[in-house]
């Protein structure tokens, strides 16, 4: 979709007037919608919904081997799948770049211990450990992927029953753990897990969850990942540059947003009921 | 993704031996204390000075434009090759593209992986805002980066020589465009980390739950607009160190640029004096 | 399919302010992310008697008295749809209606397109029909008098008239044996757009009346174009700006209230077309004035201002 320049001119004036064409403020969010547990053979799964952008993520557990210069951490992987189904774009290889831009931008964010902890997914130094599998899955793209999917992963791994380990027998090199039952298992601490925000740049001023129109007026836009009270990445897309003021006015207002959206997201999570399922078919 | 075989039959990762051996004991404190001694680095710097650089254009023969970097033992090439039509395209597109691509020589196969990816997607966002796009509608511009051997801070070394190569290569630019790397760690910034103290300020060593930063940021700057353009950052990092860093990662670059000016200006005058030789050989 | 059948005006405002209560709940500023299972029902068709839906390949009736029109095929005698939805009938005309199609243009209808591509002598218009429209430099009013001939300049100049992005309003003019349009900009009400929002609905939700360009009389313009995209622009003021031209204002800032009004009519529309309601003057006006939380983010003493100056 391409926009003519008095569209772009009414959008550009609107962010300057701080109403923005759907009745927002800069800081505004669109509303979203949130629903875990829908995927019945995943250990745990979220589906996130912003306005036209839906994604489902699915998270699988498995034993593994450790790393051998990491022996005391699990393992933690993302993987996006950019189905065909949200944009014949996404056809083929096509949506490879997004793909990798986004779970790359996830591994970034996971990073660091203080985040995600790892060496919770220790099961037996040097010998086995869990490994999650984090899989994202893009139903629609109405813009704004970065912050539907990291607030759908942090919900997803909310959601996520790590097994509990009964009985470890080992014999020589052979490692036997006795797993609980489903029933009885633990939930993933992610307090601190990250919530992204796009802040993008419209004329002179900021705006987060910009809509397509909005984009398309955008020179650049700052993809910020802050998890508690720090930021864990941050990452610069878009074909623009900045001064080193307006960058820092960028993550000021990304690191505001993005306390406000992880308050949002554990008001909703604490309200979810363990029997509402609704799915796909309401 | 589908292996190659036939290229390349070596395994697909090693593990250096001394993983398994019972010396690397040491505690991530430790290793910090030795790194960082008296405001001392392990190489006698001081935490805010960049090491030595040496740069050279010409170093590619077949490439339009080639630059070779130094940043200590940190080796990099990048060579840039003509505008060329963007293959498998239909629609018109105003603007020219940046193909990147960057490779690191740490014992991996031959295809990239995700984390190179990601580096030449860094690299591509930084290149695109300073190459003058609208002149090379429908056409791409190749540019490729080679880590020779990496001991810290290869992005900012791949950035910095990039530029020197497209101005080597005659693509229009809007600006010399300069790159520096700093890690933070346990309240001490690095500028220009080398590789071990690159791998310490990834992990978080205090562990008594002290709310100290650590991470890694990467800017790349446009010199005379002062803008920047790719701002990158990992690990877990406070806004006000953040705001620490960017003043010190923009004195950094803007003491990098007088040395790629320089280095500039002597390889054209080099060129022009061989040139000279050149004519008088023709004439006589 | 509620479109198909008159739904009470009374009813509709019920419904309305239904699907409005979640919005109602939220104060600015605060990011709202609502649970899956507190969503909010806002079929308005719920007490209402269906019409028949007729799915692919159903027989509609087997007499052969009837003509085949569109959605419709013949087989073995029998008359039957080729998509889902409700059957029209027009004397012997048998048509099935589906809610989403492209948009199938008739001869005078009102659209609005964006160019997508600038070539000889013509432009293509995406207008949401099946193939892109064309018009033709022939049948636009040039600037410098409506009657003047067509220069080798003015082809060079396409560009400086209309350049892909550009948004249009337009008359079809005729249709072409393959469905694709032909249209016209020969009248002053047609011709580019200037500042303001498109927004895009299903085509069979635009009730086709007398006219399409209307001035509400809360401070806004909306064109209803028939192929389901809609224009809403800051009130046109006749005596000083002719929109057929090709000149578009880019200096003008558009004030605060009538960007709120513009805004609140958007988020009516895309409210109205979620519960399928039909879309004209009235429907969007009623919406307007019924729903001052049409706009959720709006200050509160807006809002409260609202009600208390309207009831």
């Amino acid at each position: 979709m391409t926009l003519c320049e008095a569209e772009k001119t009414f959008v550009l004036h609107g962010v300057e007037e701080n109403f923005r064409i759907d009745g927002r403020e800069r800081e505004d969010y669109r509303p979203m919608e949130l629903e875990t547990d829908i995927v019945s053979h995943a250990f745990g799964s979220a589906r996130l919904r912003l306005a036209n952008t839906d994604v489902l993520v699915a998270v699988k557990i498995e034993v593994d081997t450790p790393f051998p210069e990491r022996p005391f951490e699990g393992k933690l992987e993302f993987f996006v799948d950019c189905s065909a189904n949200a944009t014949p774009d996404f056809e083929g290889r096509g949506g490879e770049d997004v793909a990798i831009e986004i779970s790359n931008t996830l591994s970034a964010a996971y990073h660091s211990p203080k985040v995600f902890d790892l060496r919770k997914l220790c099961i037996l130094k040097g010998r086995k450990c869990w490994k999650i599998f984090v899989d994202i899955l893009l139903l629609e793209c109405g813009g704004n992927l970065f912050d539907a999917v990291s607030l759908a992963v942090k919900a997803a791994l909310w959601n996520t029953q790590v097994p509990l380990i009964r009985q470890i027998d080992i014999d020589g090199n052979n490692v036997e753990l006795k797993v609980s039952e489903l029933s009885d298992c633990q939930r993933l601490d992610v307090k601190t897990a990250p919530v992204m925000v796009t802040v993008c740049k419209i004329g002179e001023h900021c705006i987060v969850d910009p809509n397509v129109a909005e984009e398309q007026c955008s020179v650049g836009s700052i993809v910020v990942s802050v998890s508690e009270n720090k930021f864990s990445t941050v990452l610069q897309t878009g074909t623009g540059s900045l001064h080193s003021s307006t960058l820092l006015d960028c993550l000021k207002l990304g690191y505001k947003v993005a306390q406000r959206l992880d308050d949002a997201l554990w008001s909703t999570l604490s309200k979810i009921q363990p029997t509402e399922d609704v799915g796909f078919l309401k | 993704m589908p292996i190659d075989r036939k290229r390349i039959n070596g395994p697909e990762e090693t593990v250096p031996y001394n993983l398994y051996t019972k010396l690397n004991t040491k505690s991530l404190l430790q290793e910090f204390d030795e790194l960082f001694c008296d405001g001392k680095r392990a190489d006698n710097r001081a935490p805010l000075e960049h090491r030595k650089i040496f740069l050279k254009t010409g170093v590619v023969s077949q490439a339009k434009g080639s630059a070779y970097i130094e940043l200590g033992k940190t080796k990099v090439i990048v060579s840039v090759f003509d505008p060329r039509e963007i293959p498998n395209r239909t629609d018109y597109s105003l603007k020219g593209e940046i193909y990147c691509e960057f490779n690191c020589t740490k014992r991996r196969l031959h295809q990239q992986d995700a984390e190179e990816k990601q580096y030449s997607a860094i690299m591509k966002q930084a290149l695109e805002s300073t190459v003058c796009r609208h002149e090379f509608p429908n056409f791409q511009v190749d540019i490729y980066a080679l880590v020779l051997h990496n001991d810290g801070s290869p992005l900012s070394a791949a950035i910095t020589a990039a530029g020197v190569a497209l101005s080597h290569a005659g693509v229009p630019m809007y600006d010399l465009i300069v790159s520096a790397t700093l890690g933070i760690q346990h309240n001490v910034k690095f500028l220009d980390p080398s590789n071990t103290e690159q791998r310490l300020c990834d992990v978080s060593i205090s562990s008594d739950g002290k709310e100290d930063s650590h991470g890694i940021i990467v800017i790349s700057m446009l010199h005379t607009h002062e803008q920047i353009s790719q701002f990158y950052q990992v690990g877990n990092i406070s806004l006000e160190d953040i705001t620490e860093s960017v003043k010190v990662l923009e004195t950094a670059c803007k003491d990098i640029v007088p040395l790629v000016q320089k280095h500039l200006v002597k390889h054209i005058l080099k060129t022009i004096k061989n040139n000279e030789d050149y004519v008088i050989l023709v004439s006589s | 399919m509620a479109i198909c059948f008159p739904i009470h005006m009374s009813f509709r405002i019920k419904v309305g302010l239904r699907f409005f209560k979640f919005l109602n709940e939220k104060c600015p500023k605060k990011i709202h992310i609502r649970l899956a299972a507190h969503r909010v029902n806002t079929s308005v068709a719920v007490n209402q008697r269906y019409p028949k839906i007729y799915t692919p390949g159903e027989v509609i009736t087997s007499q052969n008295e009837f003509m085949r029109g569109h959605g419709t095929y013949e087989e073995n005698g029998d008359l039957k749809s080729s998509v889902a939805g409700v059957r029209e009938q027009v004397n012997n005309l048998i048509s099935v209606r589906p809610l989403k199609s492209r948009y199938n243009g008739e001869v005078g209808d009102v659209v609005v397109g964006r160019i997508t591509e600038v070539q000889q002598r013509r432009w293509k218009v995406d207008t949401n029909s099946r193939l892109d429209s064309v018009l033709l430099l022939s049948s636009v009013n040039l600037p410098g008098g409506e009657l003047r001939r067509r220069s080798a300049e003015d082809e060079h100049m396409m560009r400086q008239f209309l350049q892909e992005g550009d948004l249009i309003s337009a008359e079809v003019q005729s249709v072409f044996s393959d469905g694709s349009l032909s249209l016209h900009t020969r009248s002053l009400r047609y011709g580019k757009l200037g500042q303001g929002v498109l927004v895009k609905v299903f085509p069979s939700l635009i009730r086709r009346s007398k006219t399409h360009f209307h001035n509400l009389p809360v401070g806004a313009s909306i064109i209803l174009g028939n192929n389901g995209f809609i224009w809403i622009c800051p009130t046109i003021n006749n005596a000083e700006e002719s929109v057929g031209g090709f000149i578009q204002n880019l200096e003008e800032v558009i004030p605060r209230q009538e960007r709120e009004t513009i805004s609140r009519i958007r988020n009516c529309i895309l409210a109205l077309a979620q519960s399928k309601m039909m879309l004209f003057d009235t429907s969007v006006l009623y919406a307007y004035l019924r729903n001052p939380l049409s706009t959720p983010y709006l200050n509160c003493w807006y809002q409260r201002r609202w009600w208390t100056s309207r009831y």
